[in-house]
């Protein structure tokens, strides 16, 4: 402004004083602000930043900790896992690499057999790194898609390690093993209880990588923190137990019709082991997922989608129920085992009592009579005879002797509740097995049970019906009474053994408390036998195994709230069975969830399930090494005469109760029919060959149905086959045969056994006891 | 080596001033401090993409980005020391052609310019690329200089203090409109307001303009399209941090990430592939990763005492075109900084501003230096006490 004269005119005061503000905002002020909000940023928030960063830059890998095997108690593999690989496509790299989406999309469909339009999908996400393909594939496939990308040239396709469940045996002994889910967490029965011990911790290794998942270069960051395989698992299962009961509960199932499936548990009795557990319907834990074909065919036929799973999802949840740990029911006269027990440690009844059955009794409280199931009653008998004819009548005089008081007492002792200070609580207990989802047993309170007025409940649960348990509670309580008198707590798992071999857990046999002494466990023991043994009064001599000892009380339980509901009358029928009867080893629970009466088989404890316990221990005790002991229950055991001269083997033969043909003419004995230890049915002729063969002939089995049992026996050794029963024998002459093992017309080899039925015609002896 | 300004301009001079032999070492300095941090820091921020390659660029060269930088560096310091000889007389007098030339430029881009991302912003001459928005930044600078001498004593006025400026600001913004370039209308609207205050336009009309830029704003939003959505995801970038606010939320992981003292030069992990255009316009957000917050307030001093320093040489410019010169480069290197560093922490809505002297690309570099050259030509008319 000043000098005018100059062309290029200064800087006026105006510009230096703008000039001077503009420097003071964007010299001073505007890098104030950036080092506040930088501040802010870095220092305030920057753990919250820090850790989004690296949780983002940090790519885990999957642990490679291998699950422990779980082994029944000879060290048969139970479950074992094996390593496959999962697959997975990274669309962002596939997009950044440029590579053939369809190509890639061809290639795996081909490979694992998926859908070629859902691949190309996945290939094709926006921005994603990992996207599942395929889980769990096996080696062969995996290495196919190795060889497919290396061919290929593709580095959006990946693998990764997994690990599989295998449970080679299949539904073996399922509900006690359970299951492992997709991502190796034990979902049921051992595989979830145990699943810490199993899975062991994983191992982990970190790694930085790029935004692609591929390294950091120069920056490379890998840190491995080993993880710890799982422990094996030894269970108390034994897996020849197990499938015998499982196949004898699985034709069970078919020959009666049992609408809601069937249960059996069998018991250590001295430890409280479990050396088999079952419960049908099952599944095969390979394919848990995978329901029976009929409910396939009601999830397939419904008419939404939505009643499709709810389908699906109910006959899963069924399958998956173990019964024998997860249902209660009323056990009816099986529990008779423990009133006599009680009564008899509590010396209000002997060996030498006796008990009048009119047919029915009445109790103060009740309007109607109880009756006993025979309803012309049993009249005079003794103890033994009352367990024997399984009398309510009896029973129900027997629980009263006891009282209410002390039989409340007795249920506690032996686990069936739990007792409070508060005398009006329902009240529930549990055995406290080392499995998960066992249920509880509903009681009445102190209060309603022991009231003076109205002594109904404890009549009602003498023989056993008012209140519901689990099978194993009565599993576990029975073999209380026949081991002489130690409550037990039942378990599965035996021991747990670490990868480098060590054992770090060991169960010890678990004593909850002594109930009733060994005299009065002896007491009980020499009755249940006869309730087995006696073919003419026992109502268990269906489970009589020949050749063995064997105690037991039936079963037959009305489900009553159902007819209550319903008015539908159905049942569960039960049996269980302890043997040897005079040193017991096993107690076995049968119990047959709705059989129907279609089968032509009267409905109750004694005609279905002591069948089934007495075929399972038939099986069971000559593997656990049990001497057959010989001809009391029917049965004769073919000696070895081999090797005898004539007159020595016709001694022996005579001692076990058979009689003989004679083939060939030499001085010794140098060949048999049959084989030696065959249990035979008495008075059967064998054949022994003296300097002869065994014919290698094949003989076409007869037609058995319809003969007396003696006829039956005499046809078959005719023709050098040999009979068996496993039905009781009480009127060799009346017992027609109703089932053979073979069909007539089959080839059998000679010294063949052929195992029939034999149909009960004493109508005396039917009743739902 | 002497020129004589007045001569060259073509203008008489009455004092016979000489310029000085050495131009201003305190600004020359700092501006080659940030250079050298500027070129390692697109060095260590870009190996890995250049590595990796995604976008099939650099053939898996880790010194891809490094190189062209360092090249167009050097040739950036030659451009800026000839600028720096270059007589002020001389930019004024060719401040009217080159803005002629860059509204060419300008022209050119939506006809044949290289389409990217959406816009068409560049021309391609060879293997180089140009966008002449950064020309259009100097021209405006220039431009607005030499009017407001020219006018002087009538800026008052709203025919010689706002029509003409009007007219070529409304020319610039409307080619680049076309583009379309959000972020360059926003600087040259911005620089164009600086020249005028400083050129003594009266107050109120600042008043006004900030009315008008507000309803300005309002209108861009809804002309680019692109523009709305970033409000949003500057607003909440968590609430959509795999897509729209991807960029900003990594960013913000960067930065946060580098605490007090940072990972250490070279030590970044954000830059492999996270953070997207971790070389380019958010290698301020890797600064910070790795010389965390002491070395980011260091290269902001650095910035800001650079900008102090330009003001200083402007303060004592005895002639007013070179103020106004000086003040506009300064300005415009000030605006850019904040800008830029304010998008990276997400003060401002994302929008593509590149920093100087540190954002990788070649030509926008080249011109920076250029335009601190002519500041340093400035310098060397300043009188010796």
């Amino acid at each position: 402004m000043t000098k005018q004269t100059q062309k290029t005119a200064s800087v006026s005061r105006q510009m230096l004083r703008r000039g001077a503000v503009l420097a003071a905002v964007f010299g001073v002020g505007a890098f104030a602000v950036l080092l506040a909000r930088l501040y802010k940023l870095q220092i305030t928030d920057h753990t919250f930043y820090e850790n989004l960063a690296i949780s983002q830059q940090l790519r885990e890998a999957p642990g490679t900790a291998a699950r422990g095997r779980i082994y029944d108690r000879n060290g048969n593999v139970l479950a074992v896992s094996a390593t496959v690989d999962n697959v997975y496509l990274s669309p962002a790299e596939i997009e950044a690499n440029g590579e053939d989406r369809e190509l890639i999309a061809r290639g795996l469909s081909e490979i694992l057999g998926l859908d070629y339009d859902e691949l190309y999908e996945k290939t094709g996400r926006k921005g994603s790194w990992y996207v599942t393909a395929a889980r769990k594939i096996e080696a062969d496939k995996a290495a196919e898609i190795r060889r497919f990308k290396t061919e290929n040239h593709i580095s959006g396709v990946r693998l990764e390690p997994d690990t599989r469940r295998y449970y080679p045996n299949g539904r073996l002994a399922c509900h006690l093993l359970g299951f492992v889910g997709t991502d190796n967490y034990g979902l049921e029965g051992i595989e979830a209880r145990y699943d810490d011990a199993l899975s062991g911790t994983a191992g982990r290794s970190l790694r930085a990588t790029n935004a692609y998942g591929g390294e950091m270069l120069l920056r490379r960051y890998e840190e491995y923190r080993p993880g710890e395989d799982g422990q094996d698992l030894f269970t108390t299962i034994d897996a020849s137990i197990q499938y015998y009961v499982e196949k004898h509960l699985r034709q069970a199932v078919l020959d009666y019709d049992a609408l809601n499936g069937a249960g059996a548990i069998a018991m250590d009795v001295n430890t409280g082991a479990i050396l088999a557990m079952a419960s049908l319907g099952d599944y095969d834990p390979n394919h848990f997922l995978a329901v029976s074909p009929e409910a396939q065919i009601a999830v397939d036929a419904a008419a939404t989608k939505e009643e499709a799973a709810a389908l699906l999802a109910q006959a899963q949840a069924r399958q998956w129920r173990n019964k024998a740990l997860s249902d209660t029911y009323e056990p009816g006269s099986t529990f008779k085992i423990i009133t006599l027990a009680m009564a008899l440690e509590e010396g209000k009844t002997g060996l030498g009592d006796s008990f009048y059955c009119g047919g029915s009794t009445t109790v103060q409280g009740r309007t109607n009579p109880i009756r006993c199931w025979k309803s012309g009653g049993h009249g005079s008998q003794t103890l033994t005879q009352a367990v024997q004819h399984s009398c309510n009548v009896a029973f129900v005089n027997i629980g009263q002797r006891v009282g209410a008081e002390r039989f409340y007492d007795y249920c506690e002792a032996f686990g069936f509740l739990k007792l409070s200070d508060d005398p009006d609580a329902n009240l529930t207990a549990r055995t406290g097995i080392d499995l998960s989802g066992e249920s509880g047993s509903i009681w009445w309170s102190r209060n309603t049970f022991c009231s003076k007025k109205n002594l109904s409940q404890l009549a009602a649960a003498s023989f056993g019906q008012t209140f519901t348990i689990t099978p194993l509670q009565l599993v576990t309580a029975v073999s209380a009474c026949v081991n002489g008198g130690r409550l037990m707590e039942p378990y599965v798992v035996q021991r747990l053994v670490e990868p480098d071999g060590s054992v770090s857990f060991e169960h010890e046999p678990k004593l909850v408390r002594r109930v009733i002494s060994e005299s009065t466990s002896r007491k009980v023991r020499e009755i249940l036998e006869q309730v087995v043994g006696d073919p003419n009064d026992g109502t268990g001599r269906n489970a009589a195994v020949p050749g063995y000892r064997i105690g037991g009380k039936t079963g037959t339980s009305e489900k009553v709230s159902l007819e209550a509901r319903t008015g539908q009358k159905e049942y569960i029928v039960s049996f269980i069975g302890v043997a040897p009867a005079d040193d017991p080893k096993i107690a076995l629970l049968v119990f047959l969830d709705t059989p129907s009466d279609k089968s032509g088989v009267y409905v109750s404890g004694g005609q279905m399930a002591a069948p089934v316990v007495g075929r399972m221990l038939a099986d069971i005790l000559p593997y656990l090494g049990v001497e057959p002991t010989g001809s009391d229950n029917g049965g004769a055991v073919m000696p070895a005469c081999t090797g005898l001269d004539l007159p020595q083997a016709a001694e022996k033969l005579k001692e076990a109760g058979l009689r003989y043909r004679t083939i060939g003419g030499g001085s010794a004995v140098t060949d048999q029919l049959p084989a030696a230890g065959t249990v035979l049915a008495e008075g059967t002729e064998v054949i022994l060959y003296f300097d002869a063969e065994i014919s290698p002939d094949l003989e076409s089995l007869p037609e058995l149905t319809g003969l007396n049992y003696e006829q039956a026996r005499d046809t078959l050794s005719y023709y050098g086959l040999y009979l068996t029963t496993r039905s009781s024998v009480t009127d060799p002459a009346r017992q027609t045969v109703g089932a053979q093992s073979f069909p007539a017309g089959t080839e059998l080899r000679h010294g063949s056994v052929v195992e029939v039925t034999l149909i009960d015609s004493d109508e005396e002896l039917l009743g739902r006891y | 080596m002497r020129y004589d300004s007045a001569r060259l301009a073509g203008l008489p001079d009455a004092e016979t001033d000489a310029r000085r032999p050495v131009f201003d070492g305190p600004f020359f300095v700092l501006s080659m401090l940030l250079l050298l941090a500027g070129v390692l820091m697109v060095l260590s921020a870009s190996y890995p993409r250049a590595w990796y390659d995604p976008g099939h660029v650099t053939g898996g060269n880790a010194a891809y980005y490094f190189v062209r930088q360092l090249v167009f560096a050097l040739l950036g310091v030659a451009a800026m020391l000839i600028a720096s000889r270059v007589p002020m007389g001389l930019y004024r007098r060719w401040a009217f052609p080159f803005l002629a030339l860059t509204l060419v430029l300008l022209m050119l881009v939506p006809l044949v310019g290289v389409k990217a991302n959406g816009s068409r912003r560049w021309l391609g001459v060879g293997g180089l690329t140009l966008q002449p928005s950064e020309l259009a930044k100097l021209a405006v600078i220039l431009s607005f200089s030499a009017l407001v001498c020219r006018y002087r004593g009538k800026m008052r006025s709203i025919r010689y203090g706002i029509l003409p400026f009007a007219g070529i600001l409304g020319a610039i913004i409307g080619l680049l409109v076309l583009e379309p370039h959000f972020s360059a209308s926003v600087i040259i609207l911005a620089i164009g307001a600086v020249m005028l205050f400083l050129g003594g336009v009266r107050l109120f009309w600042f008043a006004g303009a900030f009315g008008a830029a507000g309803a300005g704003i309002a209108v861009l939003l809804t002309f680019f399209p692109y523009a709305s959505s970033r409000i949003n995801s500057w607003r909440d970038p968590f609430s959509d941090s795999s897509d729209q606010g991807y960029q900003i939320v990594q960013s913000l992981y960067t930065i946060g990430s580098g605490g007090l003292s940072g990972l250490g030069l070279g030590g970044s992990r954000q830059k492999f592939l996270y953070l997207p255009e971790e070389h380019n316009d958010f290698i301020f957000s890797i600064v910070c990763e790795e010389l965390g917050y002491i070395g980011a307030a260091l290269i902001l001093c650095l910035f800001a005492l650079l900008i102090l320093r330009g003001w200083w040489i402007a303060f004592h410019c005895r002639d007013r075109f070179s103020f106004l010169v000086v003040g506009g480069v300064t300005s415009l290197l000030a605006i850019q900084v904040f800008l830029n560093v304010a998008v990276v922490t997400n003060l401002v809505p994302c929008t593509g501003i590149s920093l100087p002297m540190f954002s990788y690309g070649g030509t926008a570099l080249l011109i920076q230096l250029f335009e601190l050259g002519i500041v340093l030509s400035a310098s060397r008319d300043i009188p010796v006490h």
